[in-house]
């Protein structure tokens, strides 16, 4: 299987601003039908963070908090975990094991292009091996 | 699998062949439309009406081969159902590039990178049907290809979800301008779901001859 991750990649992406409510980021997440957002830098220091539906009910939603006035900065995971678009799916995947994480942003020099979750790498395996006689 | 209706019948073993020689060129098909697209060259559509046409022949040969008395009464209906199938295959990708060459260039920049996706998801799933046959014929893994049509065919559908979010944003000018993007984008989708259709048929052969 020497499929690279840009070959599988979703990209779709949508970004949220650190200063917005998790209000916001459920809103976009059930509009867009997604399971994660890219938060943006704060400033020209900043890095890019992730926020995603496990973050949302584990750390606002479960613990009975607002999720009107909790901000995004407050439980955004940084940085985010990329990998560079040439990877192939092998790396990804033992990735993906090591840090016990069910997606991974991916990127072409700074700049985010593209996400690739479990299920994408389960379908691409699964056709990759239709595709062998 | 084969071995119960074929019965070393010359006839039989030339509708095998021709239907091996159907897919791969409803794969070449796919693949220069593929190629079209992704490089937005509009001229390089034709190879699709080209092959469509020598589809067309290869067709009616192998239904005539049937009624001549090819396979066993009872599994002729859906040979030939699947043969259909692979032809309205054939119909909805020389449409999808028909309407390709009259679109608007500036909406197709907008959802390029969804379209080349599917061209090649497209592309990929003919190639697989072509493969689920042979396994058919072989006592190969035809459930294993079923399956990995159907994620296919999965993966088209959220892109089609993407584009039309995306057109639904911008505001049409040209009423032609507007139907043939939506009738562009209704065939290059479409093409999934027959193809999809047509590996259901042969996983319902292998089933009725179990």
């Amino acid at each position: 299987m020497n499929t690279k991750v840009k070959e599988i990649m979703n990209i779709k992406l949508e970004t949220i601003k650190p200063d917005a409510s998790v209000y916001d980021a459920i809103e976009k997440l059930v509009d867009k039908r997604m399971r994660s957002l890219i938060v943006l830098p704060k400033n020209e220091n900043d890095v890019y963070g992730v926020i995603t539906v496990r973050d949302i009910v584990f750390k606002v939603i479960a613990k009975n908090l607002d999720p009107k006035k909790i901000k995004i900065e407050e439980i955004a995971s940084k940085p985010v975990i990329s990998i560079d678009k040439e990877t192939e799916l092998e790396h990804l995947i033992r990735l993906m094991e090591k840090f016990n994480i069910a997606r991974v942003f991916v990127h072409e020099g700074k700049e985010i292009i593209g996400v690739v979750s479990l299920l994408d790498v389960l379908s691409a395996s699964l056709v990759a091996k239709a595709r062998s006689k | 699998m084969f071995d119960k209706i074929i019965s070393s019948g010359k006839l039989e073993k030339k509708v095998i062949e021709s239907i091996k020689i159907h897919l791969k060129t409803l794969c070449s098909a796919a693949e220069c439309f593929r190629q079209a697209i992704s490089s937005a060259d509009k001229e390089s559509t034709f190879c699709v009406a080209q092959l469509e046409r020598e589809a067309d022949t290869i067709r009616r040969e192998i239904i005539t081969t049937i009624h001549q008395g090819a396979f066993l009464p009872f599994i002729r209906p859906n040979i030939c159902r699947f043969i259909e199938i692979v032809d309205e295959a054939f119909d909805t990708l020389e449409d999808a590039a028909f309407e390709f060459r009259y679109v608007n260039n500036e909406l197709f920049k907008i959802i390029e990178p969804e379209c080349s996706r599917i061209a090649k998801i497209n592309s990929e799933m003919c190639e697989i049907l072509s493969l689920a046959f042979e396994a058919l014929i072989d006592k190969g893994d035809l459930k294993e290809k079923n399956l990995a049509i159907r994620i296919c065919e999965k993966q088209i559908d959220d892109l089609k979800f993407d584009i039309i979010e995306k057109l639904r944003k911008i505001e049409i000018q040209n009423f032609w301008d507007g139907k043939i993007i939506s009738d562009f984008v209704d065939y290059l989708t479409r093409l999934s779901d027959l193809l999809e259709d047509a590996s259901d048929y042969l996983y319902i052969i292998e089933i009725s001859l179990k």
